[in-house]
């Protein structure tokens, strides 16, 4: 029950970029070309979810024990930063083809305020390794989801006219902005069910 | 080398390089925190701290840090003054702390402060860096500001600041949409759109005076 | 002369068939749903209706005029800002403050279309983005603003569609057919609205795929989970006569730029509205969810575009042997 109460929040109900606006230069930075969108999707569902766990557990064995929480900010940005130079390393060595799709988006990664965002998120609800694991899966999937759906739409802006005092950003931003009005529809869903 | 006035580095980052409207970084805050105008005051405020720090930190070793291993030193000299002013909103003003939420803690990883260390701090000198950051993180409380009066106003009907408030009656129904992410997303959409407008009018003009 | 000159692949298919005389059709099928709302609603509706309409047009000629481009409305115009401002409207409780029809409106045109570019280039329906962003302003109006039908005395209560999905009674099918009941303007006469829907889908207008798949895939679901505390009990005609289902299934899912192109994509279209209103509507915070299902799935067509291609002529006919040919690298094309 838990476990779909937080994938379905992570995905539809609160999700990363229409909801609670985390990651969101990577996901208008990113988004303009499909492949390019689901070629970071990967990376992002590989390192969210894997960092959580790293984070959780660091948060756990070290920071505790050791009384150390008010350096958690600068403890986890260094994890994650670690976490995700070794998995490029790794990747590179073990799995070169995965590598090659995913390699140049996972220096992105790093600053990407989601990845930060979501362990913290997981220390504020107080999930653990397990849950908070899951939940760093559930937000990936979302940020996926939603990047996704946006390339689809912004593929096809290369063929219109757009006004130049338009053009990106402001364009992108009230594309989410009515993104997440449809989005809107979801919140509450399961409630009854799930609590 | 930038070869600006003291008072140049403060002033460009108004309007010249302002982070929201002009350089488009640091967008996660700028929505997540400006529900009102107060908000976008403190977040602004944390900001313009942790960015002078930063830069001074990073301005001081920017000659003994080596160039491979820059990025992983300037995570480090910029999560110190997050950390301060984490520890020090948790003291003094914890009810702050808790709007602002994970906002906080993320300023670590706000593209604005790694980019001003990476492309200002690390090739200026310590005085400048700190006059570039203070004008760099006041231009973006100033636009955190102007983005959470409009929300707090179509939103709630009124602007607060302090014990004032602005009208002090709404004069229309307010709209609840403004405070929610649809509307955070569309009023910053709107406004970058309408600088862009602005911006273009004034250069066409200049190069119409120049010709 | 550029625009003049158009170069183009064949087959050419040359019709009579204009933006707006289909905008036409529209808006002549949505004339009895329009006449039912006032009949029922009195004076109330027709400003509701006229303020709707009339500030989307205003919007949109306002925008054009603004920002120097054609001007698409008036005696030439394609007819696509009334469609949006008469379906808006359409969609809004009879008793709502003016202001909401009008900021409504001016949304759906600016926001939602014309800053993309004008019709053609928007990727999700005007006239819902418009309601759904009215819906978030003032939600209080939005869900308690109804009007008896004929007494016209304001009630604040709980619309039948909220009575039905708690398992309650609501009234005769009679009354839920012409429409003598609470509920937005042009939603509550199902008569009025498939008579209108019978002539755009006569007239070719619109493709039935999407209603068919959605009102299909709803009327299923209520049938299966709409009974409270018991499965395969519910009951799909009232639960599809109620709320906004077949105005949404006609008139705005049908939408040809938020839609998808192929008639399998748009069948997949229709049951995913069907799907989300379910899910809405059963199991989520709004007690009506067609303006989101279909907002989501405006959103999903260009993906369903992107995946949903028909076969092409003379080509392999199963997937491994498609994948073959294209490892081949096109040898057997």
């Amino acid at each position: 029950m838990k476990f779909i109460s937080i994938m379905l929040a992570g995905v539809l109900t609160s999700n990363f970029i229409f909801m609670q606006y985390l990651g969101l230069c990577a996901f208008v930075g990113l988004s303009e070309q499909f492949e390019t969108a689901i070629g970071m999707s990967g990376a992002v569902i590989f390192v969210m979810t894997f960092a959580s766990t790293v984070a959780a557990l660091f948060e756990q064995f070290i920071l505790v024990p050791f009384g150390l929480e008010y350096l958690r900010t600068i403890a986890y940005i260094l994890v994650i930063a670690a976490f995700v130079q070794l998995v490029e390393i790794f990747l590179k060595k073990t799995a070169p083809s995965l590598y090659k799709a995913l390699g140049i988006y996972l220096p992105l990664i790093t600053t990407n305020c989601a990845v930060l965002g979501v362990a913290m998120l997981n220390v504020k609800n107080d999930y653990g390794v397990l849950w908070g694991t899951v939940n760093g899966l559930a937000g990936a999937l979302g940020w996926s989801l939603a990047i996704v759906i946006f390339a689809g739409i912004r593929e096809r802006w290369k063929f219109m006219n757009i006004p130049a005092a338009l053009k990106g950003f402001p364009l992108a931003l009230i594309s989410t902005g009515l993104m997440s009005l449809a989005f809107l529809g979801f919140s509450g869903l399961f409630k009854t069910v799930l609590n | 080398m930038s070869n600006r006035s003291l008072i140049g580095e403060f002033t460009k980052g108004l309007i010249e390089e302002n982070a929201t409207f002009r350089m488009v970084i640091g967008m996660c805050p700028t929505l997540a925190v400006t529900t009102s105008m107060v908000n976008g005051f403190w977040m602004g405020l944390a900001v313009i701290f942790v960015l002078t720090f930063s830069n001074v930190f990073v301005s001081v070793l920017r000659k003994v840090t080596p160039d491979e291993i820059r990025i992983p030193v300037f995570v480090i000299l910029i999560a110190a003054p997050v950390v301060i002013v984490e520890l020090v909103m948790n003291a003094y003003l914890p009810d702050m702390y808790r709007v602002l939420g994970i906002f906080v803690p993320l300023i670590v990883v706000n593209c604005i402060i790694i980019a001003r260390a990476e492309a200002f701090a690390y090739r200026n000198s310590v005085i400048r860096s700190a006059f570039d950051g203070l004008g760099i993180g006041t231009g973006f409380m100033l636009d955190l500001m102007l983005i959470g009066a409009i929300r707090e106003f179509l939103g709630t009907g009124t602007v607060t600041v302090g014990s004032m408030v602005f009208p002090p009656k709404p004069l229309f129904e307010p709209m609840a949409v403004m405070l929610t992410p649809p509307g955070g997303f569309v009023t910053l959409g709107i406004l970058m759109a309408v600088l862009n407008i602005l911006v273009q009018r004034s250069a066409s003009k200049k190069a119409k005076v120049e010709a | 002369m550029a625009d003049r000159l158009l170069i183009t692949s064949s087959p050419h298919v040359k019709a009579p068939r204009t933006v707006r005389g289909i905008m036409l059709d529209v808006v002549i099928a949505l004339v009895p749903a329009s006449v039912a709302a006032v009949v029922f609603f009195g004076m109330k509706a027709l400003t509701v209706l006229l303020a709707s309409a009339v500030s989307a047009v205003l919007a949109e000629y306002l925008y054009e005029k603004a920002t120097k481009r054609p001007v698409t409305v008036g005696p030439k115009g394609d007819g696509s800002a009334l469609v949006t401002g008469l379906l808006l409207g359409l969609s809004l409780p009879p008793a709502v403050p003016l202001y909401v029809p009008i900021v409504g409106s001016a949304f759906a045109i600016v926001i939602a279309k014309q800053i993309f570019g004008g019709l053609g280039t928007n990727f999700v329906n005007p006239a819902l983005a418009g309601r759904a962003f009215v819906m978030a302003a003032w939600p209080l109006h939005m869900t308690s603003d109804w009007l008896n039908p004929r007494t016209f005395d304001a009630v604040t209560g709980a619309t039948p569609l909220y009575a039905f999905r708690g398992g309650q009674s609501v009234g005769s099918l009679t009354d839920l057919l012409i429409g003598n009941r609470l509920g937005s303007l042009g939603e509550t006469s199902a008569i009025a609205i498939l008579l209108g829907g019978a002539y755009l889908i006569a007239r070719g207008v619109i493709d039935y795929r999407i209603p068919v798949g959605f009102l299909g895939t709803l009327g299923l679901g209520i049938f299966i989970f709409g009974k409270p505390g018991a499965l395969f009990q519910g009951d799909p005609v009232t639960g599809i006569l109620l709320g906004g289902a077949l105005l949404g299934a006609f008139f705005m899912a049908t939408d040809y730029v938020t839609s998808p192109v192929t008639p399998k994509g748009r069948l997949y279209m229709g049951i995913g509205v069907g799907l989300i209103t379910l899910l809405i509507r059963y199991w989520g915070d709004y007690p009506e969810g067609v303006t989101y299902a279909i907002l989501l799935m405006n959103l999903a067509t260009p993906l369903i575009d992107r995946f949903v291609v028909p076969r092409y002529y003379g080509y392999a006919h199963d997937v491994e042997a498609r994948r073959r040919a294209n490892r081949a690298g096109g040898e057997l094309s």
